[in-house]
């Protein structure tokens, strides 16, 4: 009787995790994360799928855990080496599980970002940057922090190719998170995502303290509407729709020309943004890669990226690095992008509200409405929304290029 | 450790440079294009928004409309008051 017990209690994964209690503490990063999207509010739509994805991942006999591959591709399961590269997509399947399987095919292939970009693209509007196109620049400048915390990260002992997709994340961008990691540091897929998406989420926090910390009341108070009305802009757009169909064309042929790694987000980013404006005739595609597709790409990415995050692959030193680093890489993103737009008032007669610099990361629309609040804290008819988006859209190209840049020189 | 760190500052200035200079060039597009269109393309012809207006100009509110609003504005001023414009802000 007692050996049927004991055979039982082998059967669960009670016994592996009561032998490793660093399960139990995955268990609780997985509730923490379905609690923050479900009871907060915080990036539901990623954090559940990427919550629930470390939730299964943990279970010691669920094969739902992902497996990362040596660089050479060799992954070692239960004593038994396989090599990745070696195997099909049902060898897979049935040798290494599931969420292998599903990983090895969607995300290791850098097949997912790209889909969810031309997503997001499709869901973007350029309409407020065309308007806007001078303050477009501070999506550059809001880079900074990618290639600060890239070399904070590599004096704290990460790789090169880690400390890049570690200072990705300032970029405030998901997707290119992934995308940047998938090339060049897999390994550290889960928690540069978890930071990624945990920071987007605290952009209400992390923006206003940082413009408190570096702006005055009187800069805050600079109206860009009286600005406007005092320097009214030279050329006015006649005809919004067709600049609107010809601009992702044009950028998408550009950025190929000159960053050619950047193409796979940018590109996909533009062709969504491009079936959008083309209105009527491609309404079906639209209706396609915003809904359907979109959200598909979505449950699959949350889903891999959370079971990426083992106990092996999570807990230790290195994912501590990643959440410090990467809120330095947003912090100074945040601040690279003020302080350009106050060494610009220092030179021109037209001024600029300092927080359309500090939107100049990606986390669009979130990062506009934040500014817009504070703009409008301190005087309620200042609202920023529209000029913030430029900014904050050209970050999403920023960002972009950026990440191309590091795929370009490191991987 | 110094040849890491000479590629990390290497990325920094060739990574700025980069994105600053891509996004300047989308500047620029962009004001050409806003140019270019235009000089070529016709203009884009924008409804007009109707005004609402009650007493002077077309009125677009309906009476069933009107009628709620006199009868919340009686209600609250006891009689009192009346309704001589209702203007969209």
């Amino acid at each position: 009787m007692v050996e049927i017990f004991q055979k039982l209690y082998e059967m669960t994964a009670l016994s592996n995790i009561i032998a490793d209690p660093s399960f139990i503490v995955m268990y609780l990063i997985a509730f923490l994360l379905l609690y923050l999207g479900i009871v907060k509010h915080y990036e539901p739509l990623l954090l559940i799928p990427i919550g629930f994805g470390v939730l299964i991942a943990n279970f010691p006999g669920g094969d739902m855990g992902v497996l990362q591959a040596a660089e050479d591709g060799t992954i070692v399961k239960d004593g038994v080496a396989y090599n990745i590269w070696e195997m099909s997509l049902p060898a897979i399947a049935h040798d290494l599980g599931l969420m292998n399987f599903l990983y090895y095919m969607l995300i290791k292939t850098g097949f997912l970002p790209p889909v969810i970009f031309m997503g997001v693209g499709a869901l973007t509007d350029f309409g407020p940057m065309l308007r806007n196109l001078r303050l477009a620049i501070f999506g550059a400048a809001a880079q900074f922090g990618i290639f600060l915390v890239l070399i904070c990260a590599v004096l704290m002992g990460f790789t090169l190719k880690e400390a890049a997709s570690l200072g990705i994340i300032g970029g405030a961008d998901g997707p290119t998170a992934i995308f940047t990691t998938i090339k060049l540091a897999p390994h550290l897929l889960g928690p540069i995502a978890i930071a990624a998406y945990s920071y987007m989420a605290l952009v209400p926090v992390i923006i206003p303290l940082v413009v408190k910390l570096t702006c005055s009341k009187k800069e805050l108070m600079i109206n860009m509407k009286d600005q406007d009305k005092k320097f009214p802009a030279k050329n006015e757009i006649k005809n919004m729709r067709v600049i609107k169909i010809i601009f992702p064309i044009a950028v998408t042929t550009i950025v190929a020309i000159f960053v050619p790694t950047a193409v796979s987000l940018i590109g996909m980013l533009m062709f969504g943004n491009l079936l959008k404006e083309i209105g009527s005739d491609t309404s079906r595609l639209f209706d396609t890669i915003s809904n359907s597709i979109m959200n598909t790409a979505t449950v699959f990415l949350g889903l891999c990226v959370g079971a990426t995050m083992t106990a092996q692959a999570f807990l230790n030193w290195t994912t501590i690095g990643i959440i410090i680093g990467g809120f330095l890489a947003f912090a100074l993103s945040i601040t690279a992008g003020i302080s350009m737009v106050k060494i610009m008032n220092l030179f021109v007669k037209k001024k600029i509200n300092p927080l359309i610099g500090a939107t100049g990361l990606s986390a669009v629309p979130m990062a506009s409405r934040v500014c817009n609040e504070i703009a409008t804290k301190y005087d309620p008819k200042n609202h920023v929304l529209n000029y913030c988006m430029s900014s904050n859209i050209s970050g999403v190209i920023g960002s972009a290029v950026a990440a191309g840049v590091l795929i370009k020189f490191l991987s | 450790m110094e040849n890491v760190m000479g590629d990390a500052l290497q990325l920094l200035v060739v990574g700025m440079l980069t994105v600053f200079m891509i996004l300047l060039i989308v500047i620029f597009l962009g004001k050409g294009l806003i140019a270019l269109v235009n000089k070529f393309a016709p203009a884009e012809q924008v409804p007009q928004k109707k005004v609402a207006a009650m007493g002077g100009g077309v009125s677009v509110v309906d009476a069933q409309t009107k009628a709620i609003i006199a009868a919340a504005v009686s209600q609250l001023t006891g009689g009192k008051g009346q309704v001589k414009k209702i203007e969209k802000v």
